[in-house]
């Protein structure tokens, strides 16, 4: 990284190894409960805990189905909010009409809607839609939760494209769509991964929607499972050491996500919110 | 930017329909029509079945803001994200400044403060609840190992210790301000720093007087994102301690989900909803405001 701190920090020699200590010593700390969650998955039944919770149904809902599930939310979710960010984030970047500034400013404003403030309009729309235990019920909530934060990441990675490009194009005669397609939608290729990784990321931290709109065992995500398998296991030594290797289990598809998609999710979560 | 430039950038109705229209459409359904169905809602005592609503004009929003408890998760709410802020501001700093000072193994450490934070909430809090439960939990299990018995209190039972144990979770949840931090001290001029350390300042000092001023917009980031969230916080407070006991650690998230799902006035929950909603909107338009003067 930085140069900076490097050359210019802890220059003493001692003082540098009290901080570094220091550091590790929060390190530690910081990993004691996964650690210590990871070490508890093998209480009482050693590796068959995990064995149980792979190859058998917890209240008939399969492990594997979970990760499906989440799998299949997060990319419809990402779609959608990829899609129609960079549709949006075109639009303001390209055109002048009036009131543009109020429209933006009414877009971002919905930044930071807790996903518990429209339960009850949700269920409403859900039923009356026909939604219940079909995947956008839940995939379109939380499209629309990202959205302003897509529309923010697109616009502002868009200012910083010579318009020449644009125009050149548009002398040519190509419509909008088209310049859209061809043009705008490869340059912002960069800020359309991130946003795509940063909504799977919070795909498979959602619990909340599939709780209330999911009740088919065979919908189930791993996130709403952390909840359905602690009902349904017991407080008998097996139960616990299988919910604990559940738990590990479930991290997974969460997992997955993070570490394939860790340069993304970082990228689009500080050029959202440093913006220099 | 230039006149010249206009005729291309007009906005024609077919135009907008392609490029807003789906926009408009999320908006409209999402929040638009949620936000006036949370409206409505508010002023009716239904049950969630939303049949049969009777108008009963302010009662909800009255009963709302007398209920010591709603207040209470507000309050609880601030807290937490006070918690949370002075962390990431003192913690999160520290960590983020030491990891660029050339510590070996360095993204593995900084993928232990930030893997807590992108992993689902539920697992996380739930990992906490499971280690800090009374008799079988490992906390307990290790102290009385050591024959520390005096030690091994019930966690998540007591009142003061649970709301502790919030707390804690929400320190836990670091993540997010080391990665803010270590974003913006890759792009520090390095300048001040060399004229300063030539100077003989201190380390401390450089660190309090030089680079922790430097960072102004990146606080700003911290203080006011870590708000936000604190309202999207739900998840650690449902896995953890579920509000209780008797309310003591409820946020404004677990408060407006009780009374959204069950219950026989969701008109209630909806009232609570809806001023949660405008919170978090003041919010976003301070966020909005404060990082357009700094471009």
């Amino acid at each position: 990284m930085t140069a900076v701190a490097k050359d210019f920090l802890y220059r003493r020699k001692r003082e540098r190894a009290i901080m570094f200590a220091l550091l590790a010593m929060l390190a530690v700390l910081w990993a004691l409960p996964l650690i210590a969650a990871v070490a508890r998955a093998f209480a009482f039944n050693g590796v068959q805990n995990f064995t149980d919770v792979i190859f058998n149904d917890i209240g008939g809902i399969s492990l594997a189905r979970t990760y499906a599930n989440t799998f299949v939310i997060a990319i419809i979710h990402a779609f959608c909010v990829v899609v129609v960010s960079a549709l949006a984030g075109y639009g303001f970047y390209i055109f002048e009409f009036r009131l543009k500034t109020v429209f933006y400013f009414t877009v971002l404003v919905f930044l930071a809607v807790p996903a518990t403030s429209i339960l009850v309009p949700l269920f409403f729309i859900t039923r009356e839609l026909g939604l219940r235990d079909n995947y956008l019920a839940v995939a379109l909530p939380e499209a629309a939760l990202t959205l302003p934060f897509g529309v923010l990441l697109v616009r502002n990675f868009a200012e910083e494209i010579p318009r020449s490009l644009i125009e050149a194009a548009a002398i040519d005669g190509a419509s909008h769509p088209r310049i859209w397609r061809e043009i705008f939608l490869p340059i912002c290729k960069p800020a359309l991964i991130n946003i795509g990784a940063l909504s799977m990321m919070w795909s498979s931290q959602d619990f909340l929607f599939p709780s209330l709109f999911f009740s088919s065992p065979e919908m189930t995500t791993a996130a709403q499972a952390v909840l359905r398998f602690k009902e349904y296991l017991g407080a008998t030594p097996d139960d616990i050491g299988r919910y604990n290797a559940s738990l590990v289990l479930l991290a997974v598809p969460a997992l997955l996500i993070i570490v394939f998609g860790l340069r993304f999710i970082t990228n689009g979560l500080t050029s959202g919110g440093v913006k220099e | 930017m230039t006149r010249r430039r206009a005729l291309i950038r007009k906005l024609g109705l077919k135009d907008a329909l392609f490029f807003f229209g789906p926009l408009i459409l999320f908006y409209s359904v999402f929040y638009l029509f949620s936000t006036g169905f949370l409206i409505y809602a508010s002023l009716q005592r239904m049950a969630i079945s939303l049949r049969n609503p009777r108008f009963v004009e302010f009662d909800n929003f009255r009963l709302l803001l007398t209920d010591p408890n709603f207040l209470t998760a507000l309050q609880n709410n601030i807290i937490f994200a006070v918690v949370a802020i002075v962390a990431g501001l003192t913690i999160g700093f520290f960590i983020a400044v030491t990891l660029s000072a050339g510590v070996r193994a360095k993204s593995l450490i900084y993928a232990v403060f930030l893997l807590p934070t992108l992993m689902p909430l539920a697992l996380i809090a739930s990992v906490f609840r499971m280690l800090l439960e009374s008799r079988f939990g490992g906390v307990n299990e290790t102290l009385r190992g050591l024959g520390l018995d005096v030690l091994a209190l019930n966690w998540l039972i007591e009142p003061t210790l649970a709301f502790g144990v919030v707390c804690m979770l929400f320190v836990y949840l670091i993540g997010l301000p080391v990665m803010y931090y270590t974003a913006n001290l890759a792009t520090i001029n390095t300048s001040v720093l060399e004229a300063a350390v030539l100077d003989g300042a201190k380390t401390g000092r450089v660190m309090r007087e030089i680079l922790f001023p430097l960072m102004k917009g990146t606080h700003r980031t911290i203080v006011l994102s870590t708000l936000l969230l604190s309202f999207r916080a739900f998840d650690v407070v449902f896995f953890s301690t579920q509000g209780g006991p008797a309310g003591t650690t409820e946020i404004a998230g677990t408060y407006v989900y009780r009374f959204s799902t069950t219950g026989t006035n969701i008109g209630y929950g909806s009232a609570a909803a809806l001023i949660v909603m405008i919170v978090a909107l003041i919010l976003a338009t301070l966020q909005l405001f404060w990082t357009r003067g700094r471009s």
